[in-house]
């Protein structure tokens, strides 16, 4: 009997030893995405936090010091920093209810086309600049608003007569209306993209309810607030976040509109810690790296926020 | 029989070929081994390592490359821009066999693919074409990026510099960057727009030039009299050069609060005020400085008076398609003033850890002495008018004695220029105080400020924090 039982149990123990190699061997799979995720997300974002307690600077051949939080106390109280920080809420506050709002509206209309050829078309044409390039994107809306020959002034002028050519616009180049005119292109880049995400929530939505709510005397107002929107929630509440994330941390076209004008709306906090790692001195890698994570930490307590606001009630 | 099934003679195993699990597992062993010996390796290393050179050995551990280990071609690498204005570059490049010709990685004149490099003792490059000296020279001789020319450069050459050029090229007694193309900033205008207006006299002096700039609006030949780029290092330093060239600090910074830059910034708003109303704009390519919009207003026959350095009206003129229409002078002084100007050199840096040195100093003198560049850089080429000039005085002796038939009157215009103009005096901040001051410069432009003074103090004081901030 003794004999027997340490049999079963012997192969019960060869058993697990053989699940657990196995299990190991799963682990494997996991060894191509940890070495990128390691190496290209965890990597990076602890050497910058490391580097936000020194005095590194990047052409400095001197080993860089420790300074404990000092950077941080600095950061605090830039005012470059602070109006960085400000100007990049602005441009959030401006785009993210026009990127959220404007596709919500056209995917509940596109929705409704009851022609499949037209429907089909519409996504098509509003896809159109999703699919475009970056630069390309950048070099038409640099057209576009160009003060001298750009299209928007010369039918803000000679087809409404609104302006002349000395009072006409300045759209670009660090003026105050640069951040609304990106903000006008990146809705505009945008537009389909989000559209899409919409229609993929509306086709999920099942189509006798909103039947059942007619039925019930609701009118087609009542039926987007109280039966489409809830139902669009999830979808909602994944591009506020993440378009909030994107606006805070825009960058490369505030250089492209901007450049480097320290009055420029464009000049955010992104801006200034380029400016500061890249080509200001002795590039200040150390401050510019404080700067980075005081930055970051002020979205993640607007995005926590959001997420909060978000939350699922059911 | 399970057990007997997995007691394999250890003979038997060894001729077994090997399984997918095992197969797998070596793998994963591998790998893992090998990300976490990355990792370390990144966690101990002072900076990022950058990607290494295709072609380039593994460099000695701390000092450059002996001349004698080159073990890959001659590899020069180019700012883009100067590719494009000079179509005879790769004519000079087929006369050395092998060479590996790449464009440098700056766009927006940045450097930090080299200072990267630099930090890890290696260069994919052996010598870079685009180097401007109060620009990012000095950034690159802080990080010990570049070494000087000294030991490679031929005497002969080194005497045949003009002196302001090798006074601007060098720092602590070495020659860093081996001057290539000349600029200096100058006058020019659409004769077109002038001659609509019934103006036949140069303007000389500043007054005269916006007198001038005031009866080309009032005649209604074009809508704006003058243009100027904003950029400090384009309008206020050649403006204040112009009353006096004397406005550097010990430190080597430009004095914003010297009676020459509150001349200057009062003399850059009566311009302003006769100008392109987007005048003070940023550009729209590399950070802001270039596609700025008195280019697009000279090149649109909007303005008829310009100041820029001479091959910004010479290419905006092709451009416009008034190439026959443009005239170039010098720039117009304070009646009182030293009538001097600024100039700089777009150059060549040896990397200190590139290979080949020698071999790029004959090609850097190939190129600078190559008369075909300097032939469809002055005269123009089916491609481009750059207008830029040579840093050699044994150049234009020859022309001047022997005069081309290609030979532009604006070549002795400059060359005259140049004696007495001046460099912009090197500093790591040369470029970047420009930059940092213009907004609080610009608040008297825009009449946010009413004191020239005390406009530019602030620009001073903006300087000077960041200055401290840099340590």
């Amino acid at each position: 009997m003794a004999i027997a039982v340490s049999k079963e149990a012997g192969g019960v123990r060869s058993r697990q030893s053989a699940y657990r190699l196995r299990d190991y061997t799963n682990w494997m799979f996991l060894v191509p995405a940890t070495f990128f995720f390691v190496g290209w997300q965890i990597y990076p974002i602890l050497r910058v936090f490391a580097l936000s307690f020194t005095d590194y600077k990047y052409l400095e051949t001197a080993p860089p010091n420790f300074v404990g939080l000092q950077n941080y106390v600095d950061a605090f109280s830039d005012p470059i920093f602070h109006t960085g920080l400000l100007r990049a809420f602005q441009f959030t506050v401006m785009f993210v209810p026009l990127t959220i709002l404007l596709p919500l509206l056209l995917a509940a209309l596109i929705d409704r086309v009851e022609s499949p050829r037209l429907a089909f078309f519409y996504r098509l044409v509003l896809l159109i600049p999703a699919v475009i390039p970056g630069p390309l994107i950048f070099v038409l809306w640099k057209w576009l608003y160009d003060f001298q020959m750009g299209p928007i002034n010369t039918i803000l002028i000679e087809w409404f007569g609104l302006f002349t050519r000395q009072t006409a616009p300045q759209w670009l180049g660090g003026t105050p209306l640069s951040l609304p005119a990106v903000v006008i292109m990146e809705v505009w880049w945008g537009l389909g993209y989000h559209t899409v995400f919409f229609l993929a929530g509306l086709a999920a939505i099942p189509k006798d309810l909103p039947e059942q709510a007619r039925i019930d005397g609701a009118n087609e107002w009542q039926l987007f607030w109280r039966v489409t929107v809830p139902r669009l929630m999830p979808i909602l509440s994944v591009l506020v976040v993440l378009r909030f994330g994107t606006a805070m941390s825009v960058i490369d076209e505030f250089l492209i509109f901007g450049g480097f004008q320290r009055t420029s709306p464009t000049y955010t906090w992104t801006v200034y810690m380029y400016d500061l790692a890249f080509k200001i001195g002795y590039w200040l890698q150390g401050y510019a790296s404080a700067i980075g994570w005081l930055g970051a930490l002020a979205m993640m307590v607007f995005v926590v926020g959001m997420l909060y606001i978000f939350r699922s009630r059911d | 029989m399970e057990t007997n099934d997995r007691t394999v003679p250890p003979t038997e195993t060894s001729q077994t070929p090997i399984t997918r699990r095992q197969l797998l597992r070596l793998f994963a062993l591998g790998a893992t081994a090998s990300a976490g010996s990355a990792l370390l390796a990144a966690c101990g290393g002072g900076t990022p390592a950058t990607p290494a050179a295709t072609s380039a050995p593994a460099p000695a551990a701390t000092t450059a490359p002996a001349q004698g280990t080159a073990s890959r071609p001659l590899t020069p690498s180019f700012y883009q821009w100067i590719v494009d204005l000079h179509p005879s570059i790769p004519q000079v490049n087929s006369t050395f066999a092998g060479l590996n010709f790449q464009i440098a990685p700056v766009e927006g004149f940045g450097i930090e693919r080299f200072v990267a490099e630099g930090k890890n003792k290696e260069s994919t490059w052996d010598v870079y074409v685009g180097m401007t000296p109060f620009v990012e020279m000095s950034q690159l001789i802080k990080a010990d990026v570049i070494e000087p020319w000294d030991n490679y450069i031929p005497k002969d050459v080194i005497d045949d510099l003009i002196p302001s050029i090798r006074a601007e090229c060098t720092v602590d007694g070495k020659l860093y960057s081996w001057p290539f193309l000349l600029d200096v900033i100058g006058m020019s205008w659409n004769s077109s727009l002038t001659e609509k207006a019934g103006i036949s006299a140069i303007p000389t002096t500043w007054d005269e030039y916006l007198a001038s700039a005031q009866k080309v609006i009032d005649s209604g030949a074009a809508p704006y009299g003058a243009t100027y780029d904003a950029r400090g290092w384009r309008s206020i330093a050649p403006f204040t050069h112009s009353m006096s060239s004397n406005v550097y600090t010990s430190e080597g910074l430009f004095d914003f609060t010297s009676d020459a830059a509150v001349e200057a910034l009062q003399l850059m708003k009566k311009i302003k005020d006769i100008a392109n109303p987007d005048i003070l704009n940023e550009g729209t390519t590399d950070g802001g400085v270039n596609n700025t919009p008195d280019e697009g207003a000279f090149a649109a026959q909007q303005v008829a008076y310009y100041t820029k350095y001479f091959n910004a009206p010479l290419r905006f003129a092709q451009t416009g398609g008034f190439s026959d229409k443009l005239q170039m002078a010098g720039l117009p002084k304070f009646a009182n003033g030293e009538g001097s100007t600024v100039f700089w050199t777009t150059g060549s840096c040896l990397f200190k850890y590139g290979q080949n040195k020698d071999k790029a100093a004959e090609y850097v003198r190939t190129l600078t002495y190559n008369q075909q560049i300097w032939q469809d850089s002055i005269a123009g080429s089916a491609t481009a008018h750059p207008g830029q000039l040579p840093p050699y005085k044994s150049l234009y002796a020859g022309w001047d004695s022997n005069k081309p038939d290609w030979m532009q009157p604006f070549v002795s215009l400059v060359r005259t220029q140049l004696d007495r103009a001046r460099g912009i005096t090197n500093h790591p901040f040369g470029l970047t105080q420009f930059i940092i001051g213009k907004p609080f410069w610009e608040e008297f432009l825009t009449g946010k400020e009413a004191d020239p003074k005390a406009a530019l103090q602030k620009a001073k004081d903006a300087v000077a924090a960041e200055i401290k901030k840099a340590g």
